[in-house]
C-alpha cells in the first residue's frame, strides 16, 4: 500500500466486508466489550498484512484467514485468563416469529449458542461452511484437505442438528 | 432439521447485522488512517505485549550479562574457579537470552494470513519452546556452589567432606532436573510443582494440548 488512494480502497475494501469480522467476534467472544476489542485487532491485524495480501487471490478469503487467526488467539487467551464462557446476551433482533416452533431469533440465538460450544477450529469450519464457502475455500483457509474438511462439516452439521431437535421435543 | 434450514438461520442473523450497529467498526477503522491510532494500537495488540515482555528478559539479561563479564574481566584468571564457573553462568545466560531474542523474531514475523491450522500451530510453538529452550539453564545449577572454591581448599579434608559432595549433589540435580523437565512431563504433578503452578504452567499445558488438537483435527478421518 503504496499510495494514499491504494490505503483509501484497502480500507474500503474492509469496511465493505465488516459484517465478516462482526460475526467472527460474535462467535469466538461472548463478551460484548471484549468484542470491541476484538475487532479493532482484527482490523489492526488486516491493515497491517494489507502489504502481503496478493492481488490475485480472494480478498474474502483472505480476510477470514486473518480475521479467524486473530480470533482463535484471543480466545485462546481469554481461556487462559478464565475470562470464559458465558453466553451472549441476544446477540441480534430478529423478528420472524414462526407458528408453533421457536422463532427465528431464538433460533438465531441458539445457532450462535451451539456455535460457541465447538471447539476453536470446529467454529471456523462450520462458520465457512454457513458463509456458503465452498469446501476448496475452507480447506485452503484452514490448511486442511478438502476430504477432511466434508467429513468434519458433516460431522457438525449433525451435532448442531442433533441440539435443535432435542430442543425442539 | 435440514442443511438449508441453517443456512436460512444464518442468512437471517447476517442480513440483521447490516441494520443493527453491533460494533463502532467504521469510526474506528477509519481512524486508521492517522498513524497516532496506529501506535497506540502497537502497543495495546497481545502479541507486541509479549513482544516487550521478552525483550524486557532480553535486557536485564544483558545487563546481568555484562556484570558477569566485567567479574570474569576482573579476575583476569587469578581464581580459575571463579573464572570457570562464571563463565559457565555466562554462557548459559547467553543461550538464555538468545532463545528470547529468537522468539521477539518469530513474532515480529508472524503473518496472519497462513492457513489457519499453521498460524495457530506455530503460536502454540511459541508458548512452548520458551519453556523448552530456557530448560538449559538448569545446567549452570552447580556451578553457583564452585565459583568461590580456592586451590588451598583442595587439601583440606572438609572440603571433600562437605563442598565436594555438594556440588556432585547439585550437578547431580541439575542433569536430573534437565532431562526431566520437558514438555512431555508437564503434566507430571512433581513437574508442575516445582516450575509453575501459577498462568504460565497452565499457558504452556494449554499450548502443547492445542498442538495436539491441531494435528488431529489436520489428520484425515474416516
Amino acid at each position: 500500500m503504496d499510495t494514499l488512494t491504494a490505503r483509501e480502497e484497502f480500507l474500503r475494501l474492509i469496511l465493505q466486508n465488516k459484517r465478516i469480522i462482526i460475526k467472527i467476534c460474535n462467535s469466538y467472544c461472548p463478551d460484548k466489550n471484549d468484542r470491541e476489542d476484538l475487532a479493532q485487532e482484527i482490523i489492526y491485524q488486516l491493515w497491517k498484512s494489507g502489504k502481503n495480501f496478493n492481488a490475485g487471490y480472494s480478498f474474502t478469503t483472505w480476510m477470514y484467514r486473518i480475521a479467524l487467526n486473530v480470533a482463535i488467539s484471543h480466545y485462546r487467551k481469554g481461556k487462559r485468563a478464565g475470562q470464559l464462557i458465558s453466553f451472549p446476551e441476544k446477540p441480534i433482533d430478529i423478528a420472524d416469529k414462526r407458528d408453533g416452533g421457536i422463532d427465528m431469533e431464538e433460533q438465531a440465538r441458539l445457532l450462535q449458542q451451539f456455535i460457541q460450544e465447538l471447539k476453536e477450529l470446529d467454529r471456523a469450519l462450520i462458520l465457512l461452511y454457513l458463509e456458503s464457502k465452498t469446501y476448496r475455500e475452507i480447506a485452503d483457509i484452514l490448511g486442511i484437505t478438502e476430504t477432511n474438511t466434508a467429513t468434519r462439516i458433516s460431522r457438525i452439521k449433525d451435532i448442531l442438528k442433533q441440539r435443535f431437535s432435542t430442543l425442539n421435543k | 432439521m435440514e442443511d438449508l434450514e441453517l443456512q436460512k438461520i444464518w442468512k437471517a442473523y447476517d442480513n440483521k447485522l447490516e441494520e443493527i450497529k453491533v460494533l463502532n467498526l467504521q469510526s474506528w477503522a477509519l481512524n486508521l488512517r492517522s498513524l497516532e491510532t496506529i501506535q497506540t494500537y502497537k502497543a495495546k495488540s497481545k502479541l507486541n505485549a509479549l513482544a516487550t515482555f521478552n525483550l524486557w528478559v532480553v535486557v536485564l539479561g544483558i545487563v546481568w550479562i555484562l556484570f558477569l563479564g566485567v567479574l570474569v574481566y576482573g579476575n583476569r584468571f587469578q581464581n580459575p574457579y571463579f573464572s570457570v564457573s562464571v563463565s559457565v553462568i555466562l554462557l548459559f545466560t547467553i543461550i538464555a537470552v538468545w532463545a528470547y531474542i529468537r522468539h521477539i523474531i518469530i513474532i515480529r514475523e508472524i503473518d496472519y494470513g497462513q492457513s489457519i491450522t499453521d498460524m495457530q500451530k506455530k503460536l502454540a510453538q511459541l508458548e512452548t519452546s520458551t519453556f523448552q529452550s530456557t530448560r538449559i539453564v538448569w545446567l549452570q545449577l552447580p556451578f553457583y556452589t564452585t565459583w568461590f572454591w580456592h586451590n588451598q581448599w583442595m587439601s583440606d579434608p572438609k572440603f571433600w567432606l562437605i563442598s565436594f559432595p555438594i556440588t556432585m549433589g547439585f550437578t547431580i540435580l541439575a542433569i536430573f532436573l534437565y532431562r526431566k523437565i520437558t514438555q512431555e512431563n508437564l503434566h507430571k504433578k512433581w513437574v508442575r510443582k516445582l516450575m509453575m503452578s501459577g498462568p504460565e504452567y497452565t499457558s504452556v499445558l494449554q499450548a502443547r494440548d492445542f498442538i495436539d488438537e491441531i494435528e488431529k483435527f489436520k489428520r484425515d478421518i474416516a
